[in-house]
């Protein structure tokens, strides 16, 4: 009688063991441990130190794995192992617990944290341009006045893209709630697009490319026609890691301003290098970086007060921001590399390159 | 003579009985292998007929390679220890909380009705609506899927154990009374015994009800689980691997069912299954 409950239970205990070995595989601790030198397993094993950067898989931080490939396999003191996460809210999250101290962002969101107090600021630039304004491949919309009383997505309402879309309509003489605006997470743009369910959205890259290699959508804008330069996202670090570790940071800066350089021209090798980083199709990333150089840019990657400032008035017209902030408190330049050499990857070193 | 015939008769039936069974554990293997063949078959042509474009549906056959992918670059079994980590964390801590405050609310009539609508209040908020908080207070990791989990699950169990509690019927109590039963022997040795197997069939729901929070949870919140794997899918324009996961996920919740089930077979608790 007892034999059968006890035998149930001894189960369950010893597969709830099992689960918690695989989950926390304190081999892996004992194994480090006496290794606690060496941070990395990659070409380079001179990093002394390490830091962790967020991001999502967009073009818009590509420059993020591309910092942690080149900090494995080349020269440098720092190691940087980059995150991935899957929307803004969670790196928001993670950064005011301060389980990331630096993560890659949408430029207004930062605004906003550091207005509600998160101490971050803009370290650098992470892209240039690289988000177009998509619709239907058969609609007949030429401008963006023929999307008047239509919907559009866009990624958030803290997204450059809002604040850009903004400013076109009013270039264009519309009103502000002309055009219907829904908030969709990026990956549902593209077969939203084709179910007909909206008719338009404004993102970063490759869900604009995804609709063009699907044949479902074309490119109506992109965001250099608007707003040359257009940044979405940027580099954002908490002042505690730019107190405490300044080194750390310069590093980080200049891994991202050397890795910008080499993907800006080593395209394809980029799209090859990234793809497992953002388990993402190889082909949709080097259709964007390669079927038009103009498209996302990797260079000129420095924060200009007049790119902030265009985009906080705007915010602040449009409601979503509060105050004006004082550049110098919400960016520190004091990072930025004076010359820039691109990184040092070998091309032969990206897993599946012959 | 009569005797002979009716044994004759009991003994064929007995035998129609066991024929009937044999061919009942044979059906039960192979229908549902046909159904899922059928179901296969109706998805290949799906798609082989272009019904659904294909960034609409993915293909058997690519789902087949996403499977064999995921599980080679080691993150699907990461994905899968994560995920039943946390289910197992989050189902146990709400079991050891909830099955003694469903005992003690079933039994004490003035903190039952104290209490009830708090508990009825609390079971119909959508684990779902504690996302934000659960990220505010726990941030990213295992924390905040544990905390939902139990949030999810810790209500309606309680529930049940209270009402299971409150229908033992009063001769049981009576009975105790003759034997002098009070206090921690009169719920290990009456109460508990008489509402286990509600119980158990109560801990098989909350199991349900956690797997089923941990991939919604997952979505947010988190680096790694099957609800996360999907979502990344999601975000990679992969579909095939978001279906990959979604079969992983009912598997292994049917698996883990199955293996719950067996609790209510012990011969102990077998009686409340069989009125």
């Amino acid at each position: 009688m007892k034999s059968k409950a006890t035998r149930l239970i001894v189960i369950a205990v010893l597969a709830i063991i099992c689960i918690a070995l695989l989950r926390f595989r304190p081999w892996n601790y004992v194994a480090t441990g006496s290794s606690a030198d060496i941070i990395h397993e990659g070409g380079n094993k001179k990093a002394t130190r390490e830091l962790t950067i967020g991001f999502l898989p967009v073009t818009c931080h590509l420059t993020c794995p591309v910092t942690d490939f080149a900090s494995k396999n080349t020269q440098t003191s720092t190691n940087f192992n980059s995150r991935l996460f899957s929307d803004f809210p969670t790196v928001v999250s993670a950064m005011e617990a301060k389980q990331i101290q630096a993560s890659f962002m949408i430029v207004p969101l930062a605004i906003k944290l550091r207005e509600q107090g998160v101490p971050v600021k803009i370290c650098y630039l992470g892209h240039r341009d690289g988000s177009e304004i998509v619709v239907a491949k058969k609609s007949s919309v030429r401008t963006l006045r023929d999307l008047k009383g239509k919907k559009v997505a866009l990624p958030s309402f803290f997204s450059n893209q809002n604040f850009v879309i903004n400013k076109l309509m009013e270039d264009y003489g519309m009103k502000p709630d002309d055009i219907t605006f829904i908030i969709l997470p990026p990956p549902d743009m593209p077969t939203s697009l084709a179910a007909g369910a909206i008719d338009a959205y404004f993102v970063g890259e490759p869900f604009c490319a995804k609709a063009e290699l699907d044949g479902t959508g074309r490119i109506l804008y992109y965001s250099r026609d608007i707003w040359p330069n257009f940044i979405s996202c940027a580099l954002v670090v908490h002042e505690d890691l730019i107190k405490s570790n300044p080194d750390v940071v310069k590093d980080l800066v200049n891994g991202i301003a050397a890795s910008g350089l080499w993907a800006e021209t080593h395209r394809a090798e980029a799209a090859k290098l990234v793809a497992p980083y953002f388990h993402q199709d190889e082909k949709v990333l080097n259709y964007v970086l390669t079927s038009y150089p103009e498209r996302v840019k990797y260079v000129g990657l420095n924060p200009t007060d007049e790119d902030l400032k265009g985009i906080e008035e705007m915010g602040i017209k449009l409601g979503y921001l509060k105050k004006q902030i004082p550049i110098d408190e919400l960016v520190d330049r004091s990072f930025i590399p004076k010359t820039i050499t691109p990184a040092a990857i070998s091309v032969a070193a990206i897993p599946g390159s012959q | 003579m009569a005797s002979f015939n009716a044994e004759e008769t009991l003994a064929s039936v007995k035998k129609k009985q066991a024929a009937t069974y044999k061919g009942n554990r044979w059906r039960v293997f192979v229908l549902p292998v046909i159904v899922f063949f059928i179901i296969i078959l109706i998805w290949y042509c799906l798609v082989h007929f272009n019904i659904f474009p294909s960034y609409a549906m993915p293909s058997p056959g690519a789902v087949v390679k996403s499977f064999r992918e995921d599980i080679m670059s080691g993150n699907l079994l990461n994905d899968m220890v994560a995920s039943l980590w946390r289910v197992a964390v989050g189902f146990i801590l709400s079991a050891v909380l909830g099955i003694p405050v469903g005992l003690w609310l079933g039994q004490h009539i003035t903190a039952r009705q104290a209490f009830l609508p708090l508990l009825n209040f609390a079971r119909f908020l959508s684990p779902l609506a504690w996302i934000p908080f659960a990220i505010l207070w726990f941030h990213i990791g295992d924390k905040p899927a544990v905390f939902l989990i139990f949030m999810a699950t810790f209500f309606p169990l309680a529930l049940a154990v209270m009402s299971a509690v409150a229908t033992i019927p009063a001769i049981y109590f009576r009975v105790a009374k003759d034997y002098n039963y009070k206090g921690f022997e009169l719920i290990t040795k009456v109460t508990f015994p008489a509402v286990l197997p509600q119980i158990i069939t109560a801990l098989r729901v909350s199991y349900g009800i956690s797997w089923i929070v941990i991939v919604a949870a997952e979505m947010v919140g988190c680096q790694d689980g099957l609800g996360y794997g999907i979502w990344e899918a999601r975000n990679g324009l992969r579909l095939d691997s978001a279906a990959c996961y979604m079969i992983v996920i009912g598997l292994l919740g049917m698996g883990i069912d199955r293996f719950l089930l067996q609790f209510s077979k012990i011969p102990k608790v077998r009686w409340g299954y069989e009125r």
